[in-house]
This record gives structure tokens, C-alpha cells and sequence, in this order.
């Protein structure tokens, strides 16, 4: 061993302090509670959906919601893991997660298909309104993710920001969707899934630079 | 001596709590297993750098350890992370000969070291790249005498160190 290193040994032995290590479950209570901010702030600006409770709404709405869900929880557990880096760490959950949520835009242009009317998705009227509450909602979740990770030792910085892209578009997504009544294959199916798909890409573009160290 | 994984993960824990003999000790016992994971991908005048350089990235990011679970796999992410790093820095016609001594053939290698090795990432890039990487990355040959070598275009040379080290960044915390 060389002087220089006994000597940083000796230097880093001196400052150590004690610290919290990492904890999963920390990031969890984290996006927990970006989550519930991002309903607070729906609810503030929007309004939640009064349907919801007196259960009329229709089961697009819940399959839509719900895979939405999966697709943010899978991602955003997987995001929250890569704080920690470990040789054997595997993300498979978000992957499968993404290819049943892509199900939803393709069921909505097949639905389309018979009558011919495929630029009906483009001209619903609230469309974009549902696509760009729903991109800024995810905000919460992204910057909660974005936080968590630069005090964690990501290593694979590309998948750390697809996850969480991926995450705060898809919990964005659900979290918006709580105050949209509308129903349709051809409304959920796109307008809110779209978001979820920028949302990735933003991630996979902005968090490498943001969390690398 | 290399201390065990069990040990290294109870000094690891116990460093987190603030305990300083038991930190200097885990420091120097990384310090050893650093130097031979690195030894067969890093010219000897260069290694001691990228030890220290790991073993920096230890302690500003030892709260990212996880106490529930083995503590060597997360210093070789931590390892593999910085190897890539600097092999994208480093290098460029500096002339440096690698020991043959390959660290995990030549001694009693167990299956979390096996598992972890820098070995391991070469496997998933096409033999082009893995040539390129090593001949200019590794031994520091210039981007001309690795095309001499190779009989690949020395714009070829560039592209698959691009490419390859592109890769091996995403591979960092694969294991099989």
C-alpha cells in the first residue's frame, strides 16, 4: 500500500461521522408524499372527481388508472433502488409494466378502426388540457426522484432516469386522472398516457446530468 | 490477507455508526480487494489512482450501502462505475504494460467475486469493441497503432470505444 493512501485512509478515517444508511423504505415515504402533494394540488386546481366515489365511472377508467399505477409503483420502486448500487440488481418489473400501459393507446386507435374516424383523438377538445395537468403533476413525483437519487450513488444513470421519468409520469398521470370524468377508450387510452411517454423521454434526457456524481 | 464478505459488511455497518477503527480497517481491506479487481484492466502506474479514487467515492457515498445486504456487490458497482469513468478520461497515449496475473483466475475465486468481476462486463460487447477498449484504453496505444493492430479504420477504433464504453456504462451493475 503507498504512503498517499495510508495517508487518505487516515484523513477520511479522522472525518467520519456517523450517517443514516440507506433505507428503501425512506424513499418510499419520500414519493408517498410527493404523490399526496400531487393530489393535494389536483384537487386545488382541478377538483377530484365526484364519480369516482359514487362509482360512475366506467371500467376503462379503473383499467386505465390502474395499469397507470402499476406502471408508476414498478418504476418508481425500481428508481428508489437505484440510490443504492449493487452488482446483481435487476429492473425487469418496469419494463413489463410499460408494454401493458402501451396496450391502452393501441386499444383506443383500434377502437377507431371501423368507422374510420382516427383524427377523433386529435380533436378532443380537452385532450390537451388532460395532457399538459397531467405532464405538470408529474413534477411532484419527478422532483422527489430526482432529490432522492442525488443523495444516493446511481450507476446506471440511463435506467435511473427512465425510471424515473417513467415514475413521475405515470403517478402524475393517475394522480391528475382522479379529476377527469371523462371515460373514453379514445380519451384515457391516449391523453393520459401520452404524458407518461414524455415524461420518460424528459427523464431519460434531464436526470443522468442531474444525478451523476 | 483479504477479509471475508461478512466482515467487511459488519465493518461497513459499524462505519456507518460512526466507528473509526473499524472504518480504517475496512478502508485498507477495500483498498487490497480494490487493487486486485483492477490489476487485469488497469496499467500498474495507474492504479493506485483509480484505488484512491474508489476508495474516495466509499466515503462520500457510504450512507448508499444497504446493511441487509452483502457489502462487496456494492463496492464493485461503486468499482465499476469509476473504472468506466476513467477509462473514458485517461489514458490516451500513455504506454503502460499490464501484470498477466489475471486477480480472480490466479487465486481462490469465490462465487461473489466471480460474480462481481470486471471480466464479466467484456463478455456482452462484440469482440471489435472489447479489442478496441482494451489496446488504447488499457494499453495505451494510440488510435493509429490500434488500427495497425486490429486492421480496423481508425475511425472504426473510435466508433467501437464510443460504442463500447457507451455499453459498459449501462452494464455496470450487471452480474451474469
Amino acid at each position: 500500500m503507498t504512503r498517499d493512501r495510508d495517508s487518505i485512509i487516515a484523513a477520511m478515517t479522522e472525518e467520519l461521522t456517523p450517517v443514516r444508511g440507506f433505507r428503501y423504505g425512506d424513499g418510499v415515504i419520500l414519493v408517498s408524499f410527493a404523490l399526496f402533494l400531487s393530489v393535494l394540488g389536483v384537487a386545488y386546481v382541478n377538483g377530484l372527481w365526484s364519480g369516482i366515489v359514487k362509482v360512475e365511472a366506467a371500467p376503462f377508467f379503473w383499467i386505465t388508472n390502474g395499469l397507470l399505477l402499476l406502471l408508476g409503483l414498478a418504476s418508481a420502486s425500481a428508481a428508489i433502488a437505484a440510490a443504492s448500487p449493487y452488482v446483481g440488481n435487476r429492473h425487469d418489473a418496469p419494463r413489463w409494466a410499460t408494454a401493458m400501459v402501451g396496450v391502452l393507446p393501441l386499444a383506443a386507435l383500434i377502437s377507431l378502426l371501423p368507422d374510420g374516424h382516427g383524427m377523433a383523438i386529435v380533436e378532443d377538445p380537452v385532450g390537451i388540457h388532460c395532457f399538459t395537468h397531467a405532464l405538470a403533476t408529474s413534477s411532484f413525483t419527478g422532483a422527489a426522484l430526482i432529490l432522492w437519487l442525488r443523495r444516493g450513488a446511481p450507476v446506471s444513470l440511463n435506467l435511473a432516469g427512465w425510471h424515473a421519468g417513467l415514475a413521475a409520469g405515470a403517478l402524475g398521470a393517475v394522480a391528475y386522472g382522479l379529476s377527469c370524468p371523462l371515460n373514453a377508450v379514445t380519451h384515457l387510452g391516449v391523453w393520459h398516457v401520452l404524458p407518461v411517454a414524455l415524461a420518460a423521454v424528459i427523464g431519460r434526457l434531464a436526470v443522468p446530468r442531474l444525478v451523476s456524481w | 490477507m483479504i477479509a471475508e464478505e461478512a466482515t467487511l459488511a459488519r465493518l461497513m455497518a459499524a462505519a456507518q455508526e460512526g466507528d473509526k477503527p473499524a472504518y480504517n480497517v475496512l478502508l485498507s481491506e477495500a483498498g487490497m480487494w480494490l487493487e486486485r479487481y483492477f490489476r487485469r484492466r488497469v496499467p500498474p502506474h495507474q492504479l493506485d489512482d483509480l484505488v484512491q479514487d474508489v476508495l474516495l467515492a466509499l466515503h462520500h457515498k457510504r450512507a448508499t450501502y444497504d446493511v441487509t445486504r452483502p457489502f462487496l456487490p456494492w463496492l464493485a458497482a461503486i468499482a465499476r462505475y469509476r473504472w468506466v469513468d476513467h477509462l473514458r478520461k485517461v489514458y490516451k497515449h500513455e504506454s503502460g504494460q499490464l501484470e498477466d496475473n489475471d486477480a480472480f483466475e490466479d487465486s481462490h475465486e469465490d462465487v461473489v467475486e466471480a460474480r462481481v468481476s470486471l471480466e464479466r462486463l467484456f463478455v456482452h460487447l462484440p469482440e471489435s469493441q472489447v479489442e478496441a477498449i482494451e489496446l488504447v484504453k488499457i494499453e495505451g496505444l494510440s488510435i493509429k497503432e490500434a488500427s495497425e493492430r486490429t486492421g480496423q479504420s481508425e475511425s472504426l477504433v473510435k466508433v467501437n470505444i464510443h460504442r463500447g464504453l457507451k455499453k459498459l456504462s449501462a452494464l455496470v451493475e450487471k452480474a451474469d
